[in-house]
């Protein structure tokens, strides 16, 4: 590694006004199982300062709120596996964190830095996008609340100016326990880059599909909604051909590319495949009157 | 250059100047003399430099020593000494849970973190009834296992090794 400064935020405030100060020159440390890898093998010159935010508390934690499930962006893929209140109203997430890395890594890696990395084969990704996550940004001039598909821009870009960072993740209040599914496909069952991983959520009260929402990773620029597959899906009766047909349509909305894992067919093959998986999973977790509860 | 207090195997370290891109790993290994924890990819998939920090595993290879201002930190050298060793180190004496041995010490860490997940009752990806205690079999401790990689391939002896240690039959 090259050398680089270090300094270990206090607070938000602190590591903000470091990264203000510090600009393009700053790289945030949260896991360091990104950054770290980073530091050690890549190409570019090193930051000017790392800004070590593993230990500011605001940033750590689950918790219920009036607004809904708030999640800290230092938080672990470990600490979201172990949470009973995410197994309980959002076991999708639990199943994505459960498939990221391995078991040392998840104790390492945060969902901030997995959302941040904004690798388009994010695991946490697909599941929060399909709940409608929201994610609130710090910065030199106060915070701001975006919709989580606004923070993606970009293979390894999101929409964060210098001296902004991630705080938390929110998924609102009204989502919680809607039936939700996750799906990853990679080459081993551990320790593997998703190929295609996908998320599905919908409402199913009366027999009927409402507000589905479908996301894809790992065949796009980023982690991308399929609008058309979840059109159809609106209002539909639950069957199994419905979901076979989300799935059909939503390979059609995907923009895989072929690389060394996969080809670009295979990937949009895999989407159909796991769309139809996550609605059949998020229809094994749909009970009766669940909306009406969770309101 | 920084200066980095933390408690290793029990034993309070002071590093006086530590230069910031030092790693866990490379802080044990080098600063401390510690090198029963091993180096093997250098980035977070091999598991061979697995150590327990505060009673949770990760890869020292991938977390800066000064992260660690503080922590409680268990290497292989904390778990047992050859004059009396850890019911998990004994275990893969008897399992014959290695060939080449540059891997054990990294799982020997996992695995007695394994058992004292699944004691807590942390669930994993195989696990279907996140209600309920996990079970014990071979799919939930390979599943636990699966960020220790072994190229001799003594997996079998090792899942052999910490069913015993459990006290079940894997």
């Amino acid at each position: 590694m090259k050398p680089f400064g270090y300094v270990a935020a206090k607070d938000c405030e602190h590591a903000v006004a470091l990264l203000a100060q510090y600009g393009k020159g700053a790289r945030v440390l949260a896991g360091g199982t990104d950054l770290l890898a980073d530091l050690k093998f890549s190409p570019h010159p090193p930051p000017e300062v790392v800004v070590d935010v593993s230990r500011v508390k605001e940033m750590k934690g689950i918790s219920l709120t009036d607004a809904g499930l708030r999640i800290g962006a230092i938080t672990t893929h470990g600490e979201i596996i172990e949470s009973s209140v995410v197994q309980q109203v959002m076991p999708a997430l639990a199943d994505a964190a459960g498939v990221i890395g391995a078991h040392q890594t998840r104790n390492l890696g945060t969902l901030g830095g997995n959302l941040m990395t904004c690798v388009p084969s994010m695991d946490s990704g697909p599941t929060l996008l399909a709940l409608d996550a929201q994610v609130t940004i710090a910065g030199p001039a106060g915070r701001r609340t975006i919709p989580l598909s606004e923070l993606f821009v970009g293979p390894r870009r999101t929409s964060l100016q210098p001296g902004e960072l991630l705080v938390d993740v929110l998924v609102p209040k009204e989502n919680l326990n809607k039936p939700t599914g996750f799906q990853k496909f990679g080459l081993r069952k551990g320790q593997a880059l998703a190929l295609v991983n996908a998320a599905a959520s919908a409402w199913m009260n009366d027999g009927l599909f409402s507000e589905p929402r479908i996301a894809l990773g790992a065949v796009a620029p980023v982690v991308i909604r399929a609008p058309k597959a979840e059109a159809y899906l609106a209002g539909r009766p639950v069957s199994e051909e419905a979901m076979a047909e989300a799935g059909r349509i939503a390979a059609t909305e995907a923009k895989p590319i072929t690389d060394f894992r996969a080809s670009a067919e295979y990937r949009r093959d895999l989407v159909a495949v796991l769309v139809k998986r996550c609605l059949v999973a998020a229809l094994g977790r749909a009970t009766p009157n669940q909306k009406e509860l969770a309101s | 250059m920084m200066k980095l207090s933390f408690e290793v195997n029990g034993t309070p370290c002071d590093l006086a100047e530590i230069d910031t891109r030092t790693t866990l790993l490379d802080a044990l290994r080098e600063h401390l003399r510690l090198t029963g924890t091993k180096k093997g990819c250098d980035h977070g998939q091999c598991g061979a430099c697995t150590v327990l920090v505060n009673g949770t595993r990760i890869n020292s290879c991938l977390s800066l020593a000064v992260q660690h201002h503080g922590d409680r930190i268990t290497t292989i050298e904390g778990l047992g000494t050859p004059g009396a060793l850890h019911p998990m180190q004994a275990a893969f004496v008897r399992h014959d849970g290695y060939q080449c041995g540059y891997c054990t010490p990294g799982q020997i860490c996992s695995a007695v973190a394994v058992l004292a997940e699944i004691e807590a009752g942390v669930p994993s990806h195989v696990t279907a009834d996140l209600g309920a205690a996990p079970p014990l079999t071979n799919l939930e401790i390979r599943e636990r296992m699966s960020g220790n990689i072994c190229r001799c391939g003594a997996y079998s002896n090792i899942v052999d090794a910490m069913a015993e240690v459990a006290g079940v039959k894997a």
